[in-house]
């Protein structure tokens, strides 16, 4: 008997392991292995072009990065990129969100599609909309700007390039955490509401005592993920600006790509990447940690 | 009476609340103008002559012109935009596919089937949805390389399988399934497979169409995976052929306008369509933990 439900068991735990397989199989190739590998990649010279085979190096490649000017110019970029964009793509998003949480349904779904369309279309045509609108010399902007006299140098003055950069991101990316906190807005019972105005508070109480404390999680998450994306920024610097002027929008994931798939540095992209990763790492928990003790 | 300033006091109250909603609503509609309005531009612009695009003369063109759309698709020699677009549709389907196939027998097997390890299993493999995909870029390219695979679709639609994402989707929706008719089913003597391919797919349709659509989209849009995996030009996606072309035809804003249309209009045909099942995608997405 119970060998038989044993032999049964076995039989169940294969199967569902013949289900998991193809998965389990890229996953681990794709996913799983490639995170090992690249770390001991991280700690190997091996500069691709000059054929010498890999040499073990320690931490020499982290060390170059610590005092590689071109490292924390990208880093400074990044971090410039990440703290411009992070809070006014949530704030304008949480904006969004709440009109469109006080809009009938059927008016709602139409102005939700027109605010979540721009993060359907690829960096390629956005970045060469916005590179024609930036344009200094017959670009919309300053066509329209230059009537009142007003000529802004877009993205060829270094002090505005990562702003322009932004501006232009938070056109493209604001319809995802939008929609994630309408859901939890329409999460929040209307009961806590009629609640509150009974209890006579005026609609910024509501906001800061009822709206705000119950749209937390979700805060937080949609928080975690635009700081991960925002670390990662490549795709508009390449097409709009492609780094310049002067390196002031060349981020960390476009020196690791050209460090990488120019120069065939391989052992210091890897270890690049994983200083990036770090850095992202300690800010999710830091994030996950202030919102707890709040 | 005494009712009678009440009931002004409540119409005031209405009438300001309508006024409210009023307002609201005319900056939720300009707020959405703004953000339609670049793409409507595109449109627009792609039907002017170059010299109109060069010396701005207003937002309408003077003289609309199909030029640009004829010169982008009558010159397959230079710019192949057909093959582009082949290799782009025939990419964004193999990975669909696969993703949904892959994924969905996993997380069915880690929902119901109680795959032996899932305590440990799971959470390594949810965890690495907070990896970010920079770190995977170098290892994976040289995983690809070894494999022979570079420069060729398989490197951009196989390890598409392996990500998290569409395991998770799955999973969560899977587990909220009422496990009456799975019973039933195996009652009845169906097999595993059986009860998967009878039951739960055919119940699980809005999660799957939800998976395939956004799996389509992420592909279709994706810059860094063919940039870095792919190298001859017959072999491009449309992002990065345009990419690729918009640098040597730097001057011709036009044509790459008209480009951009083509590239855009069916993802944007296919976001009309399943607006439902890509907002509800997201928003359950993010919801649930």
């Amino acid at each position: 008997m119970t060998g038989n439900r044993g032999r049964l068991a076995l039989s169940r735990g294969i199967s569902a392991y013949l289900f998991a397989l193809p998965f389990l199989v890229l996953f681990g190739l794709f996913v799983l292995f490639p995170l090992v590998y690249g770390l001991g990649l991280s700690v190997f010279k091996w500069e691709m072009l000059s054929g010498t085979p890999p040499q073990f190096a320690g931490l020499a490649n982290y060390r170059e990065a610590l005092g590689d000017q071109y490292v924390s110019k990208a880093m400074v970029a990044t971090v410039r990129f990440v703290v411009m964009a992070v809070v006014p793509t949530i704030a304008l998003a949480l904006l969004i969100a709440m009109g469109l949480h006080a809009v009938s349904a059927k008016r709602q779904a139409f102005y939700r599609a027109a605010y979540f369309v721009p993060t359907m279309i690829t960096i390629t045509v956005a970045g060469i909309l916005w590179r024609w609108f930036y344009n200094s010399e017959f670009g919309l902007f300053n066509a329209y700007l230059g009537q009142f006299g007003i000529k802004i140098p877009w993205i060829t003055d270094s002090g505005w390039a990562m702003p322009s950069i932004v501006l232009m991101t938070l056109w493209w990316t604001v319809g995802g955490p939008t929609v994630v906190l309408l859901a939890g807005l329409q999460n929040i019972p209307v009961s806590y509401y009629e609640a509150a105005s009974l209890d006579g508070a005026t609609g910024w109480q509501r906001f800061l005592h009822v709206t705000l404390p119950l749209l937390r999680p979700v805060l937080l998450f949609v928080g975690v993920l635009n700081v991960i994306g925002a670390f990662q920024v490549f795709g508009q610097v390449y097409m709009i600006t492609n780094g310049g002027p002067e390196l002031t929008t060349r981020t960390m994931v476009q020196l690791i790509y050209e460090t990488a798939f120019n120069n065939y540095r391989i052992g210091y992209a890897a270890a690049l990447s994983w200083l990036l990763f770090l850095v992202i790492a300690v800010f999710s928990f830091l994030q996950f940690r202030l919102s707890r003790e709040k | 009476m005494v009712s009678a300033p009440m009931t002004t006091e409540r119409t005031a109250n209405r009438r300001r609340a309508t006024t409210q909603r009023a307002v609201v609503e005319a900056l939720l509609a300009l707020g959405a103008l703004v953000f339609i309005a670049p793409l409507v531009l595109i449109c627009i612009t792609a039907l002017k002559p170059d010299s109109e695009i060069v010396h701005f003369t207003g937002i309408f063109p003077r003289h609309t012109t199909l030029q640009n759309f004829h010169d982008i698709l009558g010159n397959p020699e230079e710019i192949p935009i057909f093959r582009w677009f082949g290799n782009s549709v025939f990419i964004s389907t193999s990975v669909s596919l696969l993703v949904v196939a892959v994924s969905s027998l996993a997380a069915y097997s880690f929902a119901r089937l109680n795959i032996p390890g899932r305590r440990y299993l799971f959470p390594l493999i949810i965890g690495t949805l907070m990896v970010p995909g920079q770190v995977l870029l170098v290892p994976v390219y040289l995983i690809l390389n070894k494999l022979g695979w570079l420069d060729t679709p398989l490197a951009l639609i196989v390890p598409a399988g392996g990500g998290a994402f569409g395991f998770f989707l799955l999973h969560q929706f899977f587990v909220t399934l009422p496990r009456e008719l799975e019973e039933a089913a195996e009652l009845d003597g169906c097999s595993r497979l059986g009860i998967f391919w009878n039951v739960v797919l055919p119940l699980s349709r809005p999660a799957i169409a939800t998976l395939f659509i956004f799996t389509f989209v992420g592909s279709w849009n994706d810059f860094l995976g063919p940039l870095v995996f792919l190298d001859s030009a017959d072999k491009y996606t449309l992002p990065i052929g345009i990419a690729l072309f918009q640098t040597s035809y730097y001057a011709e804003y036009g044509l790459t306008l008209a480009a951009s249309v083509l590239c855009t209009a069916p993802v944007i045909a296919m976001f009309l369509l399943f607006q439902r099942y890509i907002i509800q995608g997201i928003a359950t997405s993010g919801l649930k933990d």
